[in-house]
């Protein structure tokens, strides 16, 4: 029967081309054309994808419902057997927590006050990133797929989320938005074989592109939603990059804010470097998708009565011998004219500082002996 | 009658068991339900009913067609490239035609290295589509298409019968 609905017969041979060939032929034409028609189409200005990222999101919504339901039942009851247990062991890291706490703010005060002497610019989590006006949303969708490694989430342009943000979890940076449909957005994750972002280690200060691979080590798939381990790329200095250093951004190029963590840098046996990705610890549930605004270029001409360019994303700092510190003795009623003040840029003036008090009248405080040192480092 | 006695499954239900896993294979790696669910290691299971059903030799319009949803689909649920999927599956449609072809007396073994050879140059239509078109990552997807042409023994009798003539003639 099939035979009788080819519909085409090959010239001088007596045999027929099946219509389901020819039809598959003339769509494998099509499909080659297709993808040749959006090379250029970046996922942002792709309006078809966004609207079907919107249509899937909300099918996923409704398919993984009960799934995650099921999920966090069983997960009740399976940590009902172990309740004690665990109430002790919380109870222990929370006495640990609470000395790194005391160390962590009494650390914080005295780098605060080491910044304002050398009036150093603001270099704290994700520097430029709108953290207040972040936009929590939930994974619905996870492209799952051989080609690419994104994640949709059910927050889109009603709910204000732009092309651009940062997406992070509570353990670090996830990826970037690329494509922003009305009720979702798709994310791209640091594993994709198109992600490339430049990177730092934060100690060492060696610098990195932290490239995508998209491969996927065995050893990852026993944790659930475990990301890839990307690759480090054009490591300057590398000799100095250390084995479990952490990585952060480095804001280089201007995509991702600087100092948000990305995860631990880990030698290969090859020789080369990986880094395991903090937001991979646990599982990818919720996102937080931030707003983030690149520092703006500093200016041709210099701004007259302005100062030295302070607000510049680098720490590079003018240090000079008016921003010392005098003796705790000095006295506070100084004449203006022995120390006069630098003139200070005004966003820096309106940069909100923790205990921020004139360093002529109040010495940094007192070395005091850190409480006890905990046994066990702090997780990453 | 015996009520513990089972009947074979029809031809026309094991193909709708065939379909129903094809397109679970597509709709399932893009729920966040973890690892497992990814390709891989989940199998592409529109590889095996491109090639089950090319070997059936559907001639008329709905394998293609079929095909190209279940192609679009993944496409979008994977996050692109458009088409991408619908130009693998379209190709594997016609190596198994050909294959089809030349096979005159097949068995399962025969069948089967078919189907390796079907994704063996389904990985190189991606190559050269990542070489020539769109950077994409290959690793995964030759991965996922091992596994999925380790597995055939195990699916083919939803897709496809060992004792087909391949050429076309009442299988």
């Amino acid at each position: 029967m099939a035979r009788r609905r080819s519909v085409l017969r090959r010239t001088g041979g007596g045999r027929r081309i099946p219509a389901g060939v020819l039809l598959a032929i003339v769509l494998v034409i099509g499909a080659l054309a297709l993808i040749v028609a959006r090379v250029g189409l970046t996922p942002g200005t792709d309006v078809a994808m966004q609207a079907g990222d919107d249509s899937a999101a909300a099918a996923g919504r409704v398919a993984t419902g009960p799934a995650r339901a099921g999920q966090n039942f069983f997960q009740r009851i399976g940590g009902m057997w172990n309740a004690s247990e665990r109430v002790q062991e919380l109870e222990r890291e929370n006495r640990e927590l609470q000395q790194w706490r005391q160390l962590a703010e009494r650390l914080a005060e005295r780098n605060a006050r080491y910044e304002e002497l050398l009036r150093m610019p603001a270099d704290a989590f994700g520097e430029s990133a709108d953290i207040e006006n972040s936009i929590a949303a939930q994974l619905v969708l996870d492209s799952g797929g051989p080609f690419t490694r994104t994640l949709v989430a059910n927050a889109g342009a009603d709910h204000g989320v732009r092309i651009g943000f940062i997406a992070v979890n509570e353990n670090g940076l996830i990826g970037r938005v690329v494509s922003v449909g009305r009720r979702s957005s798709r994310v791209l994750m640091l594993d994709d074989y198109n992600s490339r972002i430049p990177v730092l280690g934060e100690a060492s200060r060696v610098r990195a592109v932290l490239a995508g691979q998209a491969t996927r080590p065995p050893e990852l798939v026993t944790h659930p939603y475990q990301m890839q381990a990307p690759r480090m790329d054009f490591i300057v200095g590398a000799q100095a990059l250390r084995e479990g250093e952490r990585v952060i951004t480095s804001g280089d190029g201007g995509l991702f804010p600087r100092g948000i963590p990305v995860g631990i840098a880990r030698r290969q046996n090859d020789g080369s470097w990986r880094v395991a990705l903090a937001a991979a610890q646990q599982p990818i549930d919720f996102v937080r998708l931030i707003p983030f605004i690149a520092v703006p270029a500093p200016e041709a001409d210099a701004v007259p009565g302005e100062g030295p360019p302070l607000t510049a994303s680098s720490s590079v700092s003018s240090i000079t011998r008016q921003t010392m510190a005098p003796p705790p003795t000095a006295p506070s009623t100084a004449p203006a004219a022995a120390t006069p003040p630098r003139p200070r840029p005004a966003q820096q003036q309106q940069q909100p500082r923790p205990q921020q008090q004139p360093a002529a009248t109040t010495p940094p405080a007192q070395e005091t002996p850190p409480p006890a040192t905990p046994a066990a480092e702090p997780q990453e | 009658m015996n009520a513990f006695s089972l009947r074979a499954p029809s031809r026309r239900a094991l193909r709708a068991w065939g379909l129903a896993l094809a397109v679970a294979s597509v709709i399932l790696p893009a729920l966040p339900l973890g690892p497992l669910f990814a390709q891989p290691p989940l199998p592409l299971a529109v590889l095996w009913a491109a090639y089950g059903w090319a070997a059936e030799d559907e001639s008329g319009w709905r394998a293609p067609l079929a095909l190209t949803l279940l192609g679009l689909l993944h496409d979008q649920l994977a996050g692109g490239p458009y088409g991408l999927f619908v130009l693998v599956y379209l190709s594997a449609y016609l190596i198994g035609r050909i294959a089809a072809v030349a096979m005159s007396a097949p068995n399962l073994v025969s069948l089967w290295g078919g189907f390796i050879v079907t994704a063996l140059l389904s990985i190189l239509i991606v190559v050269g589509v990542e070489r020539l078109i769109v950077p994409i990552a290959v690793v995964p997807y030759a991965e996922a298409a091992l596994i999925t042409a380790i597995l055939f023994p195990l699916v083919r009798p939803l897709y496809m019968t060992s004792t087909n003539s391949p050429s076309g003639g009442r299988r």
